[in-house]
């Protein structure tokens, strides 16, 4: 036996807690044929029976034409769900309740859960819930999505209804051609239902301490990136003890197994990808399933606060100008401590391409990895204040680089005639629930830890393949040979070989550059190494930059610093994108555009500061 | 008198919406419909309007709350 049901409810209205609650961990994630919405699958088992749930995409009514709303309103059509779970908010009931109407006109089976009960009856509220159910025809289950005692409710109500679906028994508002008149029927239906099942007595509005102070112009902003960078450092500390331990896998397993395979004779090719490039690529995707579960937790409380809706409202006149929602701040806030976060802070946002649009976007913001090795690099060929200079150059390109990429990307993702300004509700300020936000934060890091292992090996192995030498020696790798085999192309771009190695690097770890430098200008430690062993290496710059000045120039030095900033983010940045974009296409997309805009520039910068020197 | 004209702390009602049909959705969906009575918030320079209606804050941007009309009440 198997039932299928569907979540509907505005934005705001509970509705991802609830399904997120009541699937746990039997998601799928995918698209809507042919659209750039995201769509969510999971189920449910209860009493032996397995229930499909529906996560319709969130929008204020079903009249519009976003594309939003003609899914939702074509699936509820379709009957594919036997019985829509309609969420309202009971806080804000007469508003919430135009989902209702819209979803009357459609004539389904359907159950009213009236959410967040806990804030209505703090607020004074009261309700007659059985009231209304009479009045619908349908029944209504009053909820609290944080309580868990409610969801076995939930579920009852859901398999007795499925067994025995009620429709509205009401009458549905009458259609008017003109959209003023139409919307005016569907508020007069709600004032009508709601009559004699609660009163709601107009009060003058308070503001609250908290929002008096996140709308002021600018102390609101202000407070808003103090407390994403908070935010970014309170990640770093919820992962340093998971990250502590996923870096010593790396150095505990590397002697004894390079000694015991060795020792079996096993060819070196093979010992160290069981000695170098295992444990160093679990430890990277540990870090990097930690760091997604400390931001996933700080985003859960500043979402479940009501912060990110302040954050919107502040810098949605300026996020605008790229596309994208004010929302959108918080993630490339979080872009400068590291693209990881950002990526996944984009959780934030609305739906799937604004998400998109917003990640491609981050991927521009240098991360604190690569704010260590420009001044270093800067340093071996330049004097501080020049060393300043290269750094405000970068800045400024920051600016360049967001709006070329909102300008290639943004017509696609965020089509501009969805772009509209900002119609929002600003949530009341709510406790956070710890355990709900905990539990779906280690959720999101498990799953993405699952997911991204495969990528991360996948692509590990091939820079393995590259970076290989059985001697050390990279003359002896299969990099060093593609690198000079092509060096008079990447030489057009500004790049000679050992540049051009150190910028592949890059798009596999910020941290290897320093010791791939190390590597091709040295020969100090192999690619491999820097690559995959990074304990095991240490750099001396001082050193380092008398052997890099006496190669290269310092214009190549320049046009590399630009390139290594400007092209793709790490391969854990990029395997973030990929797992939470779902869009492998889209991820290539960008990708190569970013690899691209990345030689353009070094080619211009090289050949401009060629001119001065 | 428009929106982005009222004052903090005013309470009005809305006397008329006007817009293309994409944006008279978007903007009844959420509560702002004709005779709606409604308390200003806050409304500064260059930042969206905060408005409160039919119990929900809302922050409405400045171009869209141009085509709303008002009165006091």
């Amino acid at each position: 036996m198997t039932g299928s049901i569907a979540l509907l409810g505005q934005p705001n209205s509970g509705k991802s807690t609830i399904y997120n609650n009541l699937t746990g961990a039997r998601q799928h994630v995918g698209n809507w044929a042919g659209k750039t919405v995201e769509k969510n699958e999971g189920s449910f088992t209860f009493n032996g029976v397995k229930y499909t749930v529906t996560d319709l995409p969130g929008s204020y009514g079903l009249s519009g034409n976003s594309d939003e709303e003609i899914i939702t309103t074509d699936f509820i059509k379709s009957g594919k769900s036997e019985l829509t779970v309609v969420l309202v908010d009971a806080s804000q009931l007469e508003r919430s309740m135009f989902m209702l109407a819209e979803f009357a006109r459609l004539d389904k089976p359907a159950m009213l859960v009236l959410n967040m009960m806990d804030v209505a009856k703090d607020m004074g509220k009261n309700i007659d819930t059985d009231a209304l159910a009479k009045k619908l025809g349908i029944p209504v289950l009053p909820f609290n999505a944080t309580d868990t005692k409610d969801y076995d409710k939930l579920k009852k109500l859901i398999a007795e209804e499925l067994k025995k679906p009620h429709r509205l028994s009401v009458k549905a508002p009458e259609g008017k051609a003109d959209v003023k008149a139409d919307s005016k029927a569907k508020f007069d239906w709600v004032s009508e239902i709601l009559e004699n099942v609660t009163r709601t007595k107009a009060s003058d509005y308070k503001m609250s301490k908290f929002d008096r102070v996140m709308t002021r112009p600018i102390l609101g902003k202000v407070i808003c990136i103090a407390v994403v960078l908070l935010a970014f450092m309170v990640s770093m500390i919820v992962m340093l003890p998971f990250a502590g331990v996923g870096q010593m896998i790396p150095t505990l397993l590397h002697d004894p197994v390079d000694k015991l395979l060795t020792g079996w004779n096993v060819h070196p090719w093979i010992v160290n990808i069981f000695s170098m490039m295992i444990p160093n690529t679990l430890s990277f995707t540990i870090s990097m399933a930690s760091f997604v579960l400390g931001v996933n937790i700080v985003f859960g409380f500043l979402e479940e606060t009501g912060f990110i809706a302040r954050a919107a409202y502040q810098f949605d006149g300026l996020l605008s100008k790229l596309g994208l929602q004010g929302k959108a701040i918080c993630p490339m806030l979080m872009g400068f401590g590291c693209t990881i976060g950002g990526a996944c802070g984009t959780r934030v946002m609305d739906n799937w391409g604004q998400r998109m649009l917003a990640m491609s976007i981050v991927w521009s913001i240098p991360c604190a990895s690569i704010w260590s090795i420009i001044p270093v690099v800067s340093g071996m060929f330049f004097t501080w204040w020049q060393t300043m200079l290269v750094c405000v150059g970068i800045l400024a390109y920051v600016i360049v680089s967001m709006i070329i990429v909102s300008k290639v990307f943004g017509r696609k993702l965020a089509p501009i005639e969805t772009r509209s300004g900002m119609i929002m509700e600003l949530p009341p300020y709510h406790k956070a629930h710890w355990k709900h936000i905990l539990k779906e934060a280690f959720f999101k890091a498990w799953d993405i830890f699952k997911r991204a292992l495969g990528t991360v090996t996948l692509v590990s192995l091939i820079f393995y393949v590259l970076s290989f030498s059985r001697d050390g020696n990279v003359n002896n790798s299969l990099l060093y040979r593609v690198g000079t085999t092509i060096e008079p192309v990447t030489k057009f771009f500004g790049m000679g070989w050992q540049t051009f190695v150190a910028f592949l690097s890059g798009a596999f770890a910020k941290e290897a550059v320093l010791g791939t430098l190390n590597a091709v200008f040295m020969g100090g430690n192999s690619v491999m190494e820097a690559a995959f062993f990074s304990q095991g290496t240490s750099t001396d710059t001082a050193l380092l930059g008398t052997a890099m000045s006496q190669t290269i120039s310092a214009a190549e030095a320049l046009a590399f610093m630009f390139a290594t900033t400007f092209s793709v983010p790490c391969l854990m940045a990029l395997s973030t994108t990929y797992k939470e974009s779902h869009s492998l296409k889209w991820t290539v997309k960008v990708a190569l555009f970013y690899i691209c805009n990345a030689l353009v520039l070094s080619c211009i910068v090289y050949h401009i500061a060629s001119l001065f020197t | 008198m428009r929106l982005t004209d009222s004052t903090a702390d005013m309470h009005g009602r809305i006397l008329s919406v006007s817009g293309d049909d994409h944006f008279m959705n978007r903007i009844t969906s959420i509560g702002i419909t004709e005779g709606t009575a409604f308390q200003t918030v806050r409304n500064d320079r260059k930042m969206p309007v905060l408005i409160y209606l039919r119990e929900t804050l809302i922050a409405l941007n400045r171009a869209d709350a141009e085509k709303i009309e008002v009165e006091a009440v």
